[in-house]
């Protein structure tokens, strides 16, 4: 019972921080402009191509690492996974990452091209 | 044993015994024939005088002792193991075992053919990748003390992964038999103590009798499911001396046990439960124990038309089959009844669970989901080493083989199918179907991303390697950590075309493991096929001269991230979590600096290099003569310097 309850607690928790961030983001003026040449560096320095490839097509840690090539994510949930990931994905602080520098990634990953056709690479259609 | 020594002592010990007893003597009282040479000069000294020992066995008479025999306890050994239809005997060569090595191969004519390994990690990973292939055991031989700890790791995989594998280990029980120095160091009074812990029995006979009964319940024990390894002690004694006259030695009659099917009555309930389902879902891991099993569980899950969720444990289910949904785990939480099939892990994959620092969980299915289990995993069980998982609650807990149980099962579940439930069923086919189309082209998708970068992306490399090799009759038999492109691209339709992973995680095994089941491929006539990590790689690269040794062909890619890949991303979330130093993970977890140039190693082992390739576009030429190469007989390594994941 005490370890449900502490589940609930913890549900609860993680609910009023996405509501609370949801307002926060709301209220924040625009994105800082990313650098995506710095923003590459970053990518390639810290780790986060361990998971998710250099080229952000996605990969795996404990479990899928999801694809970061051409993402669609907004910069506020991008921003928000890093700081506070949904999942197994380690959180980096603005002590190893200041809002800078996720700007810089999130505008590197812009830059990834996306998925192809399939159809255009042959050996992928046997 | 005991009488036999009292009348004869015809044994080489006994004469080394003696002759250490003369030394030591000759050591105090200096002999008169040392005494005779006082003067000599000492260039002549250095050249070699003779010592104490060999003034004592020049000068005494002959000890009487027999220095030939017609007969030996290791020719009985050979025959009670051939009797047992083991075609292999992978080994490090070890004099506690060298009665019945010579045995094998004068008195059996190398049968069953020696495997010559570099090391008895090799050796036990090579029968386990071949058990799997091959679908019965293989023997190992080793040093039982200092050879049988070099085995524990590969052991202890095949344990986890419930593979049979028949060790063999030397040793000399009577300390009166031993000769002083190493015959002490690798002699022990209970050496499968070393691992009884992950083996499923074990024994010391004291008898060629014994041993025979013993080596036959041994690979009883190791066949009957949950299937293992098993370890036999072998007194050199027994294997090196005469077989005692008015001995009658028998050979044991050996038939197989019958794998246990599942109890009738609850096969029943449990079909009730499946063709009551809105959303009945498969979950199996090691499911496939013969050929049989593969075509068994197609034919469940097209009576259900149900999803299958494959952990890929053995070639359970075609990779391309409409109602595969391994890739859409979210089934489970959409499942009103779930039956999980042979799970190695069963709450892993029924469970979300959290690696931060609350290690928190919760279960993926839904509340009142109904969750049936049919397996044997249970029915053996040991407490040290916990890899049986977490307790798991289930609604039906059946207690058979599954791949002999399901037949029983579908017959069951198609007499409760009637016509509105075939119509319900055949609607959800029709959607699963659709979805696993779809998952098919959303990986087809996936693997364009960073189709020309590099270091080449491990759905690249997957992709040539399967264009290179989907005409012959492939079978691929190792694959790294976290890859899976080959079971999202290619089409998986054949029960030998995979054979699960290492079982305890234990790296080292890919690349053993992997040539065990390229020989038995081999004999097949099967073009054999595997992945695998360069940290893999390097725990026993001298499987390659094993390889060329013995000819076995099989293509080795090297998934070559430069990294112990999985610890370096396990690193950087420790950093992250302390908010410190992200940026220095890959001190102690890469593999660079220099990096390794495995094509040069392969080539050093005798088989082919081909690498290491960092441009996608060098990959199919690599691929196309690395093929040829298998093709002619041989192993072909292409080292290809891939993205992490």
């Amino acid at each position: 019972m005490i370890r449900n309850k502490r589940i609930a607690a913890a549900v609860f928790g993680v609910a009023a921080f996405c509501a609370g961030a949801f307002a926060v983001a709301q209220a924040q003026d625009a994105p800082p402009t990313g650098d995506a040449a710095k923003g590459k560096k970053i990518f390639l320095t810290i780790g986060c191509f361990t998971c998710h490839g250099r080229s952000g097509q996605g990969g795996a840690y404990n479990g899928p690492a999801p694809i970061l090539a051409h993402t669609m994510l907004p910069f506020d949930g991008f921003k928000g996974q890093i700081r506070n990931p949904a999942d197994d994905m380690p959180a980096f602080s603005t002590a190893v990452l200041s809002d800078q520098d996720v700007a810089d990634i999130y505008a590197f990953v812009e830059t990834l091209p996306g998925a192809g056709s399939a159809k255009d690479h042959p050996i992928l259609n046997n | 044993m005991s009488k036999r020594r009292e009348s004869g002592g015809a044994n080489r010990r006994n004469f080394l015994k003696g002759a250490g007893l003369v030394g030591a003597a000759a050591a105090v009282v200096p002999p008169v024939a040392a005494n005779a040479m006082p003067a000599a000069p000492l260039e002549k000294a250095k050249v070699g005088l003779p010592g104490p020992k060999q003034v004592a066995a020049e000068t005494l008479p002959p000890s009487g002792d027999p220095v030939n025999q017609t007969s030996s306890g290791g020719d009985f050994m050979t025959d009670v193991i051939n009797s047992l239809g083991v075609e292999y005997m992978f080994i490090n060569c070890a004099s506690s075992y060298r009665g019945l090595h010579e045995a094998i191969i004068n008195h059996g004519n190398n049968k069953p053919e020696i495997i010559t390994c570099v090391h008895e990690d090799i050796a036990v990973h090579m029968a386990q990748g071949y058990a799997k292939m091959a679908g019965k055991p293989a023997a190992m031989a080793c040093h039982g003390v200092v050879g049988l700890q070099h085995a524990t790791m590969a052991m202890y995989n095949a344990w986890c992964d419930r593979v049979p594998v028949l060790v063999f280990g030397g040793n000399i029980m009577e300390a009166d038999k031993r000769a002083p120095g190493a015959e002490w160091l690798h002699s022990g009074v209970d050496i499968g103590q070393i691992v009884r812990e992950f083996t499923k029995w074990d024994d010391q006979p004291a008898s060629l009798q014994h041993f025979a009964e013993s080596t036959a319940r041994a690979y009883k024990i190791a066949t009957t499911a949950p299937m293992g390894p098993v370890f036999i002690a072998l007194d050199a004694e027994l294997q090196e001396n005469p077989i005692p006259e008015g001995v009658n030695l028998q050979i044991p009659k050996f038939s197989p046990v019958v794998p246990p099917q599942g109890d009738p009555a609850a096969i029943a309930e449990a079909a009730k439960m499946l063709v009551n389902a809105q959303n009945p879902l498969i979950v199996c891991d090691r499911v496939a124990r013969t050929p049989a099993g593969m075509a068994n569980l197609v034919a469940l899950a097209e009576a259900l038309q149900c999803g299958v969720i494959d952990n890929a444990g053995r070639m359970n289910f075609p990779s391309r089959h409409p109602l595969n949904q391994s890739f859409r785990r979210g089934l489970i939480g959409q499942a009103d009844v779930i039956l999980a099939m042979e799970m190695n892990d069963l709450w892993g994959t029924l469970t979300h669970f959290s690696d931060r620092i609350e290690r928190r969980s919760k279960p993926a299915y839904k509340k009142d989901t109904k969750i049936v289990t049919l397996g044997t995993r249970d029915l053996f069980q040991k407490s040290n080493y916990q890899d049986f998982g977490r307790w798991q609650d289930v609604d039906l807990d059946i207690a058979g083989d599954a791949e002999a149980s399901l037949p029983a099962l579908t017959e069951a579940v198609k007499r409760l199918t009637d016509d509105g439930r075939k119509a319900a069923f055949a609607d959800r086919g029709q959607k699963l179907a659709k979805a696993h189309l779809a998952m098919v082209e959303q990986s087809k998708t996936d693997a364009t991303i960073g189709w020309d970068s590099s270091p080449i992306t491990t759905a690249r490399m997957c992709a040539e390697v399967y264009d290179a090799i989907k005409n012959e009759d492939w079978s691929v038999v190792g694959t790294a950590i976290r890859l899976n492109w080959m079971h999202r691209l290619w089409d998986f339709n054949k029960p030998y075309q995979w054979n699960g992973g290492s079982g305890g995680a234990g790296i080292g095994y890919n690349l053993p493991a992997s040539l065990g089941a390229a020989l038995a491929n081999k004999k097949a006539g099967r073009f054999t096929v595997a992945f695998g990590g360069d940290g893999d790689f390097m725990f026993n690269p001298g499987t390659l001269w094993t390889a060329a040794h013995h000819k076995i062909p099989m293509l080795y890619i090297i998934h070559n991230n430069r990294a112990y890949h999985q610890e370096y991303m396990y690193l950087v979330a420790m950093a992250a979590r302390h908010g410190r130093g992200v940026e220095k993970m890959d001190i102690g977890t890469t593999i660079k600096d220099p990096n390794i140039d495995y094509a040069t190693v392969a080539r050093g082992m005798g088989v082919h290099g081909e690498g290491p390739i960092t441009d996608p576009k060098d990959l199919a030429p690599a691929l196309q003569r690395a093929v040829q190469v298998v093709k002619s007989g041989e192993t072909a390594v292409v080292d290809v310097v891939t993205d992490p994941r």
